[in-house]
């Protein structure tokens, strides 16, 4: 083991702001699968069995020796109370409908994904005129069959749990980096109009798209910092994934996607609140843009798809960079692999700064203790002859 | 490159959709009207291939030949049927409900000529078995974006050998973590992580099995 001159804290803060540290720290994405099945419980269970759950994480935590810093505390929402982030919450961030936050799903069951349109067309004009609260307040019954104040209770309860997540892990001497969760407007239409249906409007009616977002992203923005401002987390993660080189071109990305990931961040930069800007797919070809962003006070944190080698040339001394193991290797892969790799992140991308070893988006439900085991004692190890 | 079929490759949906209509309207035979969009995907897919398209632009031509299909696919009943480079069969397979990339390689193998048996997400062993026998398709395409489910294609491989299929039909595996290390583990005969090079592979097992 490496001997030790920072704390955890000091560590990642260093990190972020591409200064010297004793090591590269180490901060898997860690949701409740992989813990879950780790301690025998089913990921069903697991997800709705919030004290039970969080527990599995610190035992897991424990067991490893820990680690760094949790990207997300745990698995709550962070979220303002309204009627708005009840709504979106209830719409799914990613499509997944939590248990115990619809009535019609009950406490015990998976999250359930839906796939179907939860925007149509019709509805952008009304986002147009009155914005994404407006527009959410004014259907409310359409995406849930809770009254307003039970939404806005609930809310409270999501963001009480997730400011005491990051307690759970603060007296432990470790930080969070993610006070609150946020979709760009592009990932935010694409997943509510789904990938097909958006990329036709995006084709169609470039536009009304470009006002729809603009429309959206104030809000986006307002209750955002309000939601870190509840959890007390001075951080955000913007979550990214329909925007990149994957799935469209430049011109896309220059018109509907950047200029508002670009705001997002100025705005969050100014409150002191850092970005954790959730890169999932490839986005090589856009990494150059991020030089644009405000420098040392985001994390470009990538799934394994993007060229994280390609990242470090270009990023080097603007941005900080967190990845990349990829779930297969966590997998299905050996410990020795593991360490094959995790090494060659070090050397490469932790040269100089400015690097948190992580997994490639969350560590999977079916990973291997032994191999998770080995990326976290490797980054405590492996120091780099330089 | 016939007008409609640079249409397609142009993206120009009212445009394509303008000159499908007045090819039905000029008596021009449905099935070389669905050709002529074949060839304009074909062009896309190749553009794809060369890196100047993205997915949203097999996504967006995909959609416009869908749209000029539903107009010609009528017409062509009782008429000269169009004839299919194959049946096959299609899904995601059990356990994982991914089905972004099934779709869209599933528009690409229509849009390629393919009579296209799309069973869904999260597809168990015997229904894909089921499937094959039904339709005696002799291509089986299952989709994958978890490591779970690298056994539930494997499931399924056996699951097809121990129907006595395993001979008569060619088994193409896909999703981004697809590699050839998985296409061999689960026992198929071949793997993609990209859509129109899938379509090609399709075409070529078309081509062994007729
Ligand atoms: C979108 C997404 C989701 C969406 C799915 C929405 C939907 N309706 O499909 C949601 C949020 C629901 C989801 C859920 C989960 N996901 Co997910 N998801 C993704 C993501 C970001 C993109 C996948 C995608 O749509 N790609 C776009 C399409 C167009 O690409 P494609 O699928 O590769 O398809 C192309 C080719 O592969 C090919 N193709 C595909 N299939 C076939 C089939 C044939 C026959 C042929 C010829 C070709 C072919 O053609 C397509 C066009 O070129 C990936 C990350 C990634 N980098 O891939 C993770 C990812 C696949 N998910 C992952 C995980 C872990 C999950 C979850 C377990 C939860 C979680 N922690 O996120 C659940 C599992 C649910 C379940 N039981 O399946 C992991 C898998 C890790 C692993 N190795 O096991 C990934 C890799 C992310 C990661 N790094 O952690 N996910």
């Amino acid at each position: 083991m490496i001997k030790e001159t920072m704390t955890s804290k000091e560590r990642v803060e260093a990190a972020i702001k591409l200064e010297p540290y004793d090591r590269v720290p180490v901060a898997p994405l860690m949701d409740v699968m992989f813990p879950s099945r780790h301690k025998g419980m089913t990921v069903a269970y697991g997800i709705s069995h919030w004290k039970e759950g969080l527990q599995a994480i610190v035992d897991i935590f424990d067991e490893v020796g820990g680690w760094d810093a949790m990207i997300l505390p745990g698995y709550s929402l962070a979220l303002t109370p309204k009627v708005a982030s009840g709504v979106m919450a209830s719409m799914g961030t990613r499509g997944y409908k939590f248990p115990g936050q619809d009535a019609a799903v009950s406490e015990n069951s998976q999250p359930q994904y839906e796939e179907r349109e939860r925007l149509t067309v019709d509805n952008y004009d009304e986002i147009i005129k009155y914005g994404w609260s407006g527009f959410a307040e004014r259907n409310r019954e359409r995406y849930t069959s809770f009254p307003p104040e039970q939404i806005i209770a609930w809310a409270k309860k999501q963001t009480e749990h997730y400011a005491r997540e990051g307690e759970t892990w603060a007296q432990k001497g470790v930080p969070s980096l993610c006070g609150a969760i946020v979709e760009s407007p592009l990932m935010f239409l694409s997943t509510k109009r789904s990938l097909t249906s958006f990329t036709m409007d995006l084709h169609r009616i470039p536009d009304k798209v470009e006002a729809v977002m603009d429309a959206l992203v104030d809000d986006l923005i307002t209750d955002t910092i309000e939601a870190a401002r509840l959890t007390g987390i001075p951080g955000v993660m913007l979550v990214l994934e329909r925007g990149g080189c994957f799935y469209y071109p430049l011109k896309i990305f220059e018109r509907f996607e950047f200029p508002y990931m670009k705001k997002m961040v100025e705005a969050f930069a100014a409150e002191g609140l850092i970005t954790v800007m959730h890169f999932d797919q490839d986005w090589t070809l856009n990494l150059p843009y991020l030089k644009e962003l405000p420098e040392k006070i985001c994390i470009a944190e990538l799934d394994s798809t993007t060229d994280i080698f390609k990242a470090k040339e270009i990023l080097k001394g603007h941005m900080c960079i967190a990845g990349d193991v990829p779930a297969s290797l966590s997998a299905i892969g050996t410990p020795e692999d593991m360490e094959a790799y995790c090494k060659k992140l070090i050397d490469v991308v932790g040269d100089g700064g400015g690097f948190i070893l992580s997994s490639g988006c969350t560590i999977p439900a079916n990973a291997k203790f032994e191999n998770f085991k080995t990326m976290i004692d490797t980054a405590k190890s492996y120091l780099p002859a330089r | 490159m016939s007008e409609l079929a640079d249409a397609i490759a142009e993206l120009n949906e009212d445009e394509a959709k303008r000159l499908v209509r007045e090819k039905i309207d000029a008596g021009v035979e449905p099935l070389s009207i669905v050709d002529e969009c074949r060839e304009g995907m074909d062009i896309v897919g190749g553009r794809y291939k060369n890196k100047e398209y993205f997915l949203s632009e097999l996504i967006v031509s995909g959609e416009i030949f869908k749209e000029a299909m539903a107009v010609v696919e009528p017409l062509l009943k009782g008429g000269k049927q169009a004839e299919s480079l194959s049946k096959m069969v299609l899904g995601t397979v059990k356990g994982d409900i991914h089905n972004i990339g099934k779709d869209i390689v599933g528009t690409l193998l229509t849009a390629a000529g393919f009579e296209v048996y799309d069973l869904g997400i999260d597809i168990a062993p015997s229904i894909f078995v089921d499937k094959l026998v039904e339709t005696g398709a002799p291509i089986l395409g299952m989709s994958g974006l978890l490591t779970p489910s690298f056994e539930s294609m494997k499931e399924t491989v056996k699951a097809v050998e121990e129907a006595g299929l395993r001979d008569k039909v060619k088994i193409i595996v896909g999703g981004g973590i697809v590699t050839e290390q998985v296409g061999k583990y689960v026992g198929a005969d071949a793997f993609t992580s990209d859509g129109p090079e899938g379509v090609e592979i399709c075409k070529k097992f078309a081509r062994e099995t007729k």
